[in-house]
């Protein structure tokens, strides 16, 4: 009997597993679709950087804000499946010597928290009133009687900081962004179909004119995509 | 008259004051609709993920900072405008205690809630303004759509133009007699804005299916 309860709970797990697992995105017809591709081993690759504005458009998250963002995509032979690791995966920046991993959709979920959390607010509110007062009043300032009259006050209210918390800095917040982050991130493991999906790299290099290059570890060769 | 005048000085600073504090709370709703809009979907069966979504991404010029580790953000908040005379006639009186079937009290609510007539699956007030929530702009074609959120039904679309949601993941699908469905995976930050344009395309009918004949909804 405690053979069958262990199956059927091994089963819902890796139900579970399945269901939740990162989902990617839409690969596009072909490697040849995307700026940067190549073919080793009978597997094809592509590759695009997203533009700061595209990533403001593809993600509810700042991600602009830690990290550059590539859409990378595999196309496996058919008889082989192909085993996909983000540990595989680096940027490099020539002329700087820069290199890096990608990170986890936790990692730049938790960096993108408390940068939004960190954030500082300037309102400026002017005020303008009118007052109309009847009848007399002693003014202690100059010793004189005032009359019926209309005052005019104008002034600027300005206050730093917020009443309440920062845009996406809450717990709930961070794992929102964690949920995005790691649904179109790009799906790991075994492949036997085509899958695309985003990778994140901790890097905030904002020149466009820098040459970047992914790189992928394909068994022992070595596939080198520029980025454009 | 001096007491008048005094009066009125007190009312002079009240209104500045009251001026304020319609400032402090107006403080975060501009946050919603200048914070990034995302996401805007025209067709969403067909077309993929990253083509799902175009955005409205002039709204981050508000952001005058950098995008560094800290952001500075400068905001033009309520404009406020006073005026005032009165009368001083005596002191006022204000009973306290309950008034019945207040429409903003709990009585109210717990009179024809939970779920009278074809009142929709959520609770009322879910969708009200909060601090710590995310806005979502629903602009939906036909505007009599029913709108599912994590396949509940919330209501017609043309009553959910703008819903405030807790931030997180939300599956929003929207449902029509005679059009395909429309569903869409939504992520919901706080204090931040969502774009969604679901146009609904007609159905092609089935063969062997009557034309107008409804289709079953999710």
């Amino acid at each position: 009997m405690n053979w069958k309860l262990c199956v059927a709970m091994s089963l819902v797990s890796v139900t579970f597993l399945v269901a939740e697992g990162p989902k990617g995105t839409e690969p596009r017809p072909a490697a040849t679709a995307y700026p940067a591709h190549a073919e080793i081993n009978g597997v094809a690759v592509g590759a695009a950087l997203l533009t700061a504005d595209q990533a403001r458009r593809h993600f509810v998250s700042d991600v602009n804000r830690c990290c550059l963002v590539v859409e990378v995509a595999f196309y496996p032979p058919k008889d082989k499946p192909l085993s996909v690791s983000l540990n595989d995966f680096v940027l490099r920046i020539k002329d700087a010597d820069v290199a890096a991993k990608p990170s986890s959709a936790e990692v730049i979920a938790a960096s993108l928290q408390k940068k939004a959390h960190a954030d500082r607010n300037v309102t400026v509110s002017p005020s303008y009133g009118v007052t109309y007062q009847s009848g007399r009043a002693y003014d202690p300032v100059t010793g004189t009687t005032q009359g019926s009259g209309v005052t005019q006050t104008s002034g600027v209210l300005v206050g730093i900081g917020r009443p309440g918390p920062n845009p996406a800095s809450t717990d709930k917040d961070r794992s929102a962004m964690e949920a995005e982050l790691s649904e179109k991130g790009l799906p790991e493991g075994a492949a036997t179909t085509p899958i695309a999906g985003y990778i994140y790299f901790p890097i905030s290099s904002k020149k466009k004119t820098v040459a970047r290059q992914l790189e992928y570890k394909l068994g022992e060769s070595t596939i080198a995509l520029s980025l454009p | 008259m001096r007491i008048a005048g005094f009066f009125l000085g007190f009312l002079f600073l009240a209104s500045l004051v009251s001026g304020y504090r319609v400032v402090a709370q107006d403080t975060q709703q501009p946050t919603a609709s200048v914070a990034p809009v995302t996401d805007v979907v025209t067709n969403p069966t067909r077309a993929a993920p990253q083509e799902l979504s175009s955005a409205n991404a002039k709204s981050r010029n508000y952001d005058s900072g950098s995008d560094g580790d800290h952001k500075l953000h400068l905001r033009l908040g309520t404009i406020a405008l006073g005026a005032g005379y009165s009368h001083f006639s005596g002191p006022a009186y204000y009973p306290y205690g309950l008034y019945p079937l207040s429409p903003f009290g709990w009585e109210y609510s717990a009179l024809w809630f939970p779920y009278w007539g074809s009142y929709p699956f959520f609770a009322p007030g879910y969708f009200d303004y909060g601090s710590a929530k995310g806005e979502v702009r629903l602009w939906a074609e036909p505007k009599t759509a029913g709108v599912y959120l994590d396949h509940a039904y919330a209501g017609t679309a043309n009553h959910l133009r703008n819903i405030w949601l807790e931030p997180g993941a939300y599956d929003l699908s929207l449902a029509a007699t005679g059009r395909e469905d429309f569903h869409q995976r939504i992520y919901v930050l706080s204090g931040k804005s969502l774009k969604i344009t679901a146009k609904l395309i007609a159905a092609e009918p089935k063969p062997g299916e009557a034309p107008g004949q409804e289709k079953e909804k999710p």
